[in-house]
C-alpha cells in the first residue's frame, strides 16, 4: 500500500463515504486494520542527549542537612552550596529533600509544575544488581566496558547490552512503526545533530538536517531552463548504479537530501511564526527547529516523530566548578522554552523530552573535575509525563555506601532499557513488541514500565 | 611517475616535516590585542595545514600526520587559547609520523595540547582527606583509542573471544586507576613548582615537566599481558621512571600492531581491509625486517604497497569515501589553487565539511572507525566511517560549496549568478586549461576527469557532464567549465578513494 494514505482512507470511511461498501468486513479485520495500521493521534519524542557524561549528581542534590552532609563531604570543592540549591518538592517523598542546581530554575519551575520528572540512579544494566558484592564477584551480568564513552553512548542509544547491534532504540521503534507511519512525508527519525546510533533501524533509515533546518541544494531548485537541466543531470547521476558499496552509501544520502529538503524547507515556509523566545545556543536553535518541525506536522502527515538533538561539554575532568554552571544552565534555558512552545502549539500532551548522557559521574573529585561513572539521573518533561515526581531510587550519596562501587561510582537502581520501554509505549509500541525496543526488558519482569507516562 | 612506487616512497620517508609552528609566531607579531584575540592564530595554523598538505614536498608524511591525527586527537574546541600548542602538536605528528611508535607515544603523552585536552598536564597525586584521586581521562583514552583498544585482538585483527563467545576486554577499571597514578606530577614547564607552573607561549610547544611534589610515589597497576615485563609498576620510583615504564608496559600489549595497523589502513587506504591484509602490516608493525618493533615508516610502506591497497580489479569494499577535507586539498592541488596574497586557506571548514585539522568535536574524532551507515554496509558488516559526517545536511554544505566554487572561484567568474567579490585571500582554481577547451564538451570534461578521477569516468556522469556543458551558451566559457566540473566535484565518484 505504498501510494495509499491509510489515515485519509479511515477518515474518509469514517466520514461515510464509503462506509456501506465496508460493511460485510468483519469489525474483526476492521478493528485490526485502525488500531495497527494507523494512528489518529501525532506524539512525538524528543532525545536530548548530554554528550560527555553528565555529572548530574550536582543537577538534582539532596539539601536536607543529613543528606547534604554526606554529599558534601564526598564531593568537597565540586560541591555545590547548600544554601544555593533552588527547592523542590516531590509528590511521592522519600523522607530526603532536594534541589535543582542554581542555574536551572526553569526546571525547577516546571519539576514544580508537575511538566518535569526526575529518574534518579539510571544507567545500563542487563539485570538488575542488588548487591555490590554481586558487581564485585561478577555474579550479575554486566554491561561490558563500563565507564568507556563511546561503549555507554552506544548502550544508551542501542540498549545492545553484551550483544553486537548496529540499530539505535529509536530506529527499531521507526520500523516497528513503518506500516501505521507509511503516510509520513519525512522520515520517523530526524536528528539536528549528526547522526548517531540511536536512530539507525534496520529498515528505516534517519534524517539529518542542521541546527536551523534543513539546507537546500543551491542551483538546483531555479526554474529556468539550466537550473532544471541541472538537476535532472545532478538525479540521473546520485541514482546510477555504482560498484562500491562507498559510492552507493554516498548516493544514498544525496537522494534522500534531494528528496527531504525541498520538502520539509516548503512546509516550514509556509508554517506558523513561532511567539515563544528561545535563548540563543545551539541546542536551543536545535529546539526551536524542533518546534517549527511539529508546527508543521500536518502538512507533512506526521503522526509519530523521533527527534535527536545534543549538546556537549559534559566530559568535566577539568574544570567542573566553572563549566558546569553554564553546561546546566543551557539546558534548563533551552528545555523550557521547547516546553513553552508546545504550549503554544498546542502539543505539550504529545511532545515528550526526556535526556540522555554517557554515564553519571565519580562523587569524588581529580582534583578540579569528576571522573566517568555510572548510574546518573535523567529527566522527563512534556506534559503527559507524571511529573513532580521521582523514579528510581536517589542513593545515598557518600563512599562507599550500599551502590557505590568505588569512588562514588553508583550501580543504577533502574535500567536504560525500562526507561526506553515506558517511552516507545507511550509512543505507540505495543507491550508485546517491547523486548524488541529494550532487549534486556525480559530481565525486570513486573518492572517493564518506570510509571512516569501518562 | 617516473619512479617506481616503491622508491618515491622510499624518498618521501627521508623528506623532513613541513610545519606549522613558524608561521603562527609570525602571524603573533601582527596580532592586535594578542591576549584576548590569540585564538585568531588557529587561522593561520590552518592556512599552513593547507600550505604544508597541498604544497609541501612531504606530501606522504603530511598525509600519514593527518591519519594520525585523527587517532592521537586533540582539538582547537578546547585548545582556542593555545594556537601554538595545537600547531607544534601537528608538526610533532610530522615529525614522528616515519619514526617509532615508542616515539610517538612519549612525545603526544608529554605534548602540552594533549596535557590539556585529556587533563593529564595539572593531574595531582591522591589526597585521601579530599576524597581526591587522580585523573582518569588520560590513561583510559591513551588505552581505548591511541594504542591497545578496548578488547584483546590477534594479529589480524580479529577479536579474541572467552568461553561464553564474548570479548576479552585488555583492561579494567584497576588498570585505569593504575595508569592514572602513574601520569600525576606532570604541568606546564619550567616552573619552580607543581602549583607555580603557568602557561607560556615558551612551554606551551615543550614537553611537560614533572614536578616531583605532586607524583604519587605508590606502587601502580599495568597491563597484564603474556610476555609483560612489569605488570606492577613499582613504589618510590621517579615521574620520568614510571612514566618509561608505563609507556613501555602499553607499546609492547600484542594489541598494539593489529590496533593501529587496522586504523591506519582505514585512514589511508580502505575502510574494510581483510584480516590478511591486517595481518600482514601488524607483523611488519612488530618487526620491520630488522629486528625493530614500531617502525612507522616501514609499517605505512606496507600498507601502501599491500597488494590489497594495489588490487587492480575494483570489488565493492574496496577503497573508501574520501575525506569531504581531502576532496577540497584534491582540487586545490589538481587546480594549482592560490589567492592573490598567496595564501590557502577557507574559513568555516567544519560548517562546509563537517572537518578541519584537528578540529573534531572530541577525542572520538569526526567518525568513528566502526561507523555503519543504515542499508547495506550494516547488514554485511562493514564500515564506512567518513560516511558518519556524510549527513544530508553536510553532504548538502558541500555540495553547495564546490558549486560556489566551480562558478566564482576560477579565473573569470561567471556573471548573473550572485558570486561573492574576490577578495585577496579568496583561493581560486586555474582552470585555463579547461577554459581552452570551451569549443568541445567531450575533451572538457574528459580534462576534469583526468585530474580528478585519474581519468576513470564513468559513462553516466561523463554523458551528464556533456550534455549539460551543452546547455550552456558557448560565449559564456566560465559556466560551461563549470557544470562539468560542479558534477564531477559533487559525485559519488569523485567521493569514493580507490
Amino acid at each position: 500500500m505504498s501510494n495509499f494514505n491509510r489515515r485519509r482512507f479511515l477518515k474518509a470511511s469514517a466520514a461515510g463515504g464509503i462506509a456501506c461498501a465496508m460493511g460485510h468486513v468483519p469489525d474483526t479485520v476492521f478493528a485490526e486494520f485502525a488500531g495497527n495500521d494507523t494512528f489518529s493521534d501525532y506524539k512525538a519524542l524528543v532525545c536530548l542527549f548530554l554528550f560527555g557524561g553528565n555529572d548530574s549528581w550536582n543537577m538534582v542534590v539532596p539539601s536536607s542537612t543529613a543528606e547534604y552532609n554526606a554529599y558534601q563531604t564526598s564531593r568537597q570543592s565540586l560541591a555545590i552550596p547548600q544554601s544555593s540549591l533552588l527547592p523542590i518538592a516531590p509528590l511521592n517523598p522519600d523522607g530526603a529533600q532536594y534541589g535543582f542546581h542554581p542555574n536551572m530554575p526553569e526546571l525547577q519551575q516546571l519539576f514544580q509544575a508537575q511538566h518535569c520528572a526526575v529518574i534518579a540512579n539510571i544507567g545500563p544494566l542487563l539485570e538488575p544488581i542488588a548487591t555490590k558484592d554481586q558487581y564485585a564477584n561478577r555474579s550479575v551480568a554486566l554491561p561490558p566496558q563500563l565507564f568507556s564513552h563511546n561503549d555507554q553512548q552506544d548502550q544508551w542509544h542501542s540498549l545492545k547490552g553484551n550483544m553486537q547491534s548496529r540499530t539505535g532504540w529509536a530506529g527499531r521503534i521507526a520500523d516497528q512503526l513503518v506500516s501505521s507511519t507509511a503516510a509520513q512525508q519525512l522520515a520517523l527519525n530526524v536528528s539536528l545533530a549528526g547522526q548517531t546510533l540511536f536512530q539507525a533501524g534496520a529498515q528505516a533509515v534517519p534524517y539529518t538536517m542542521g541546527a536551523a533546518g534543513p539546507v537546500a541544494f543551491s542551483g538546483l531548485t531555479g526554474t529556468d531552463a539550466l537550473s532544471m537541466a541541472r538537476r535532472a543531470a545532478f538525479t540521473t547521476i546520485v541514482n546510477a548504479e555504482y560498484g562500491t558499496v562507498y559510492e552507493r552509501g554516498y548516493a544514498d544520502v544525496q537522494k534522500r537530501a534531494l528528496l527531504y529538503s525541498d520538502r520539509v524547507n516548503t512546509a516550514l515556509a509556509a508554517g506558523p511564526t513561532l511567539a515563544t523566545v528561545f535563548p540563543t545556543s545551539n541546542l536551543a536553535t536545535q529546539l526551536r527547529t524542533v518546534a517549527r518541525l511539529i508546527s508543521v506536522r500536518d502538512r507533512l502527515q506526521m503522526s509519530r516523530q523521533i527527534f535527536f538533538v545534543s549538546t556537549g561539554g559534559f566530559d568535566t575532568h577539568d574544570n567542573q566548578v566553572d563549566d558546569q554552571p553554564g553546561l546546566l544552565g543551557g539546558i534548563s534555558a533551552a528545555v523550557n522554552a521547547f516546553y513553552n512552545a508546545t504550549v503554544e502549539l498546542g502539543v505539550s500532551q504529545s511532545v515528550t523530552t526526556f535526556t540522555q548522557s554517557d554515564f553519571g559521574r565519580t562523587l569524588t573529585s581529580n582534583g578540579d573535575g569528576s571522573d566517568h561513572a555510572w548510574g546518573g539521573i535523567q529527566l522527563v518533561v512534556g506534559d503527559a509525563v507524571i511529573g513532580r515526581k521521582f523514579y528510581g531510587a536517589y542513593p545515598q550519596l557518600s563512599i562507599g555506601s550500599a551502590r557505590d562501587v568505588g569512588g562514588g561510582r553508583f550501580i543504577p537502581i533502574v535500567s536504560s532499557d525500562q526507561y526506553a520501554a515506558t517511552l516507545a509505549r507511550w509512543v505507540g509500541v505495543p507491550d508485546a513488541n517491547l523486548n524488541t525496543i529494550a532487549p534486556s526488558l525480559g530481565a525486570f519482569p513486573g518492572a517493564r514500565d518506570l510509571g512516569f507516562m501518562m | 611517475m617516473s619512479q617506481t612506487s616503491d622508491a618515491w616512497i622510499d624518498a618521501q620517508l627521508t623528506v623532513p616535516a613541513s610545519v606549522q609552528l613558524p608561521s603562527v609566531q609570525a602571524a603573533y607579531a601582527l596580532l592586535a590585542q594578542p591576549v584576548t584575540n590569540i585564538g585568531q592564530l588557529h587561522n593561520d595554523r590552518v592556512a599552513a595545514w593547507f600550505q604544508n598538505s597541498v604544497r609541501g614536498p612531504d606530501q606522504l608524511r603530511q598525509r600519514v600526520a593527518f591519519a594520525l591525527s585523527e587517532i592521537m586527537v586533540v582539538s582547537q574546541v578546547s585548545l582556542n587559547g593555545y594556537p601554538y600548542a595545537v600547531a607544534d602538536y601537528y608538526d610533532l605528528l610530522a615529525r614522528d609520523a616515519f619514526g617509532n611508535f615508542r616515539t610517538l607515544m612519549q612525545d603526544v603523552t608529554l605534548h602540552p595540547a594533549m596535557g590539556v585536552y585529556l587533563s593529564m598536564l595539572g593531574n595531582r597525586k591522591p589526597n585521601v582527606t579530599l576524597n581526591i584521586r587522580p585523573d582518569e581521562n588520560y590513561a583510559r583514552e591513551l588505552m581505548q583509542l591511541f594504542t591497545v583498544g578496548l578488547v584483546q585482538l590477534n594479529l589480524d585483527g580479529s577479536v579474541k573471544l572467552d568461553a561464553q563467545q564474548q570479548p576479552l576486554p585488555t583492561y579494567d577499571q584497576n588498570t585505569v586507576e593504575g595508569f592514572a597514578h602513574v601520569y600525576t606530577g606532570w604541568r606546564w614547564a619550567g616552573a619552580a613548582s607543581f602549583n607555580a607552573s603557568r602557561a607560556s607561549l615558551i612551554n606551551q610547544v615543550q614537553p611537560m615537566q614533572a614536578y616531583v611534589e605532586e607524583h604519587d610515589t605508590g606502587s601502580k597497576v599495568v597491563l597484564s599481558y603474556s610476555g609483560a615485563a612489569l605488570s606492577t609498576i613499582p613504589a618510590g620510583q621517579t615521574p620520568a621512571k614510571d612514566l618509561s615504564d608505563a609507556l613501555d608496559n602499553i607499546f609492547n600489549h600484542p594489541n598494539v600492531a593489529p590496533f593501529i595497523a587496522k586504523q591506519l589502513i582505514q585512514r589511508l587506504v580502505t575502510s574494510n581491509p581483510s584480516p590478511q591484509y591486517i595481518e600482514r602490516v601488524a607483523t611488519k608493525f612488530n618487526n620491520d625486517g630488522n629486528g625493530v618493533r614500531g617502525n612507522l615508516g616501514a609499517v605505512v610502506k606496507a600498507i601502501l604497497l599491500d597488494t590489497e591497497a594495489r588490487a587492480t580489479t575494483t570489488v565493492s569494499t574496496a577503497g573508501k569515501v574520501k575525506e569531504p577535507l581531502l576532496r577540497l586539498t584534491q582540487i586545490w592541488r589538481a587546480y594549482n589553487a592560490n589567492s592573490s596574497s598567496n595564501v590557502l586557506n577557507l574559513a568555516n571548514l567544519g560548517a562546509i565539511f563537517g572537518q578541519g585539522p584537528l578540529q573534531a568535536g572530541s577525542v572520538f574524532n569526526f567518525f568513528s572507525p566502526g561507523y555503519a551507515p543504515p542499508g547495506e554496509i550494516s547488514t554485511q558488516n562493514l564500515v564506512a566511517p567518513e560516511l558518519q559526517i556524510a549527513t544530508e545536511y553536510l553532504n548538502t554544505q558541500t555540495t553547495n560549496y564546490f558549486l560556489t566554487m566551480s562558478l566564482c572561484y576560477v579565473p573569470t567568474p561567471v556573471t548573473g549568478v550572485g558570486c561573492p567579490a574576490v577578495r585577496a585571500d579568496t583561493v581560486v582554481l586555474d582552470t585555463a586549461a579547461e577554459l581552452a577547451l570551451n569549443g568541445d564538451s567531450a575533451a572538457l570534461v574528459d580534462k576534469i576527469a583526468d585530474r580528478l578521477l585519474a581519468g576513470k569516468i564513468s559513462d553516466t556522469l561523463r554523458a551528464q557532464a556533456r550534455a549539460l556543458v551543452d546547455r550552456a551558451p558557448l560565449t559564456s566559457p566560465s559556466l560551461r567549465v563549470a557544470e562539468a566540473l560542479y558534477l564531477i566535484a559533487s559525485s559519488p565518484e569523485f567521493a569514493h578513494q580507490q
